[in-house]
C-alpha cells in the first residue's frame, strides 16, 4: 500500500471511524431497521474497509485509540443521571441490588459452562465470562481472569445487539408489567444499549436500567473473583 | 457563533469529566484497588455533585453529549474482531449460541424476580396506607 506517513496514519483511523459512524447514524435515523443498527454496521464496514485496503488493526488504532479514550469521561458522565435520580435509586435500591447480584451470577455461569460444554477454547470461555457488563469494566475483568480484552469487547457488543432484540420479546412472553422490572432486565442484561432501549419504554424504565447497568458492573467486579475458582477457571 | 460556543462548552465540560476520570485511575493505581479507575471516578463524581463542589450545569451538556454518542467509543474495540477471523470461522456459531442463551437467561431471571418483588412491595405499601 502507499506510504501515507505518520501524520496521515494518525488521522486515518480517527477520521474514518467518525465518518462511517456519522453516515451510519444518518441512515439508521431514516431507515430504523434492526440490522442497520450502527452498533452492527459501523464495525462491519470498518472491518471490510481495513481488510480490502490492507491496513492492519495496529495501524488503524494509531488514530482510533483517541476515540476509545473518551470511554473514561463517558463512564464518569453516568454520575449525572445517577445524581439526578438519587430518590429513584433509594426507592428501588432493593430491586436494583437483587437484580445486579442475580443477573451477574447468571451471566457468568450461563456464559462459561455452555462455552465449555460446546468445546470452545478455555481462552474463549474466559473472554465470554464478563460479557454482560459495560465495555470498560468487562475488559478490565477479562484481563484480570486471563481472558483476551479485545475479544471480550466484541462479545460485549454482540450481547448488546442480542439484548436489544430479546428484551422486548422476554417482556411480552413473560408479561413483565412493572416498569422497575423492565428497566432492571434491560440494564442488567444488555448494559448501555439496553438502557437506551429501555428509555423507549419510559423514563422510569430507562433510569432504572442505567442504575442497574452500573450495579451489575459492580456486582460482576465483586462476584467474578469469588465464583471463578468454583467453575474451574 | 452559537454553534461554536456550544462546541466550546462541550469540549470544556468533557475536560472536567476527563480530569475526574484520570483522578480515579490515579487513585486505583496508587493504592492498588482492584476496580477500574473510571468507576471510581464515576462514584467520586456523584460525591462532587452531591456536595456541590461541581455544579450540575458545569458538566451536564458535555455529559449528555458523551452518553448520547457512547456507541462511537466502542467502535475501535469492536473492530478488533478483525484479529480473530480464524476463530469466528471455526467457533463463531457456537459463540453466538452461548451469547443468545446467556443473555435471555439473564433477562428472564432478573425480569421475573424483580417483577414479583416489585408487585409484593407495592401491595405491601398500599396495604399499610
Amino acid at each position: 500500500m502507499l506510504n501515507i506517513g505518520t501524520v496521515g496514519l494518525s488521522a486515518m483511523g480517527l477520521v474514518l471511524t467518525v465518518a462511517v459512524f456519522v453516515a451510519a447514524k444518518r441512515i439508521y435515523t431514516r431507515v430504523p431497521l434492526l440490522f442497520l443498527s450502527p452498533l452492527l454496521v459501523v464495525p462491519a464496514a470498518l472491518v471490510l474497509i481495513l481488510s480490502t485496503t490492507g491496513v492492519t488493526y495496529g495501524e488503524y488504532l494509531v488514530g482510533a485509540k483517541w476515540i476509545s479514550h473518551l470511554l473514561g469521561p463517558a463512564t464518569v458522565a453516568f454520575a449525572i443521571p445517577i445524581y439526578k435520580n438519587l430518590p429513584l435509586l433509594r426507592k428501588y435500591a432493593l430491586e436494583i441490588g437483587l437484580s445486579a447480584v442475580l443477573g451477574s451470577a447468571t451471566a457468568l455461569l450461563s456464559s462459561v459452562l455452555p462455552a465449555l460444554w460446546l468445546h470452545l477454547s478455555p481462552e474463549t470461555a474466559t473472554s465470554l465470562a464478563p460479557r454482560s457488563v459495560t465495555t470498560p469494566v468487562a475488559m478490565d475483568i477479562s484481563r484480570s481472569i486471563g481472558g483476551v480484552p479485545t475479544m471480550t469487547a466484541v462479545f460485549v457488543i454482540v450481547t448488546a445487539l442480542v439484548g436489544v432484540m430479546a428484551g422486548p420479546a422476554v417482556i411480552r412472553w413473560l408479561q413483565i408489567r412493572t416498569p422497575v422490572a423492565r428497566g432492571a432486565l434491560f440494564g442488567t442484561g444488555a448494559h448501555a444499549a439496553g438502557t437506551a432501549r429501555a428509555f423507549e419504554f419510559g423514563d422510569v424504565e430507562g433510569t432504572v436500567a442505567s442504575l442497574s447497568m452500573i450495579a451489575a458492573a459492580g456486582a460482576t467486579l465483586v462476584l467474578t473473583p469469588v465464583l471463578w475458582p468454583l467453575i474451574g477457571g | 457563533m452559537s454553534a461554536f460556543k456550544k462546541l466550546y462548552k462541550i469540549v470544556a465540560q468533557i475536560a472536567i469529566l476527563t480530569a475526574v476520570s484520570w483522578f480515579g485511575t490515579y487513585l486505583t493505581g496508587r493504592f492498588g484497588w482492584p476496580v477500574p479507575g473510571n468507576i471510581v471516578g464515576m462514584l467520586f463524581m456523584v460525591l462532587l455533585l452531591q456536595t456541590r463542589v461541581i455544579r450540575l450545569e458545569w458538566v451536564e451538556t458535555g455529559g449528555s453529549w458523551l452518553l448520547g454518542n457512547m456507541l462511537l467509543f466502542f467502535v475501535p474495540a469492536a473492530v478488533g474482531i478483525i484479529q480473530y477471523q480464524q476463530l469466528m470461522v471455526t467457533s463463531g456459531g457456537r459463540i453466538l449460541l452461548v451469547i443468545v442463551l446467556s443473555t435471555v437467561a439473564v433477562m428472564v431471571c432478573t425480569g421475573v424476580v424483580v417483577d414479583r418483588l416489585a408487585r409484593v412491595r407495592e401491595r405491601g405499601g398500599s396495604g399499610n396506607a
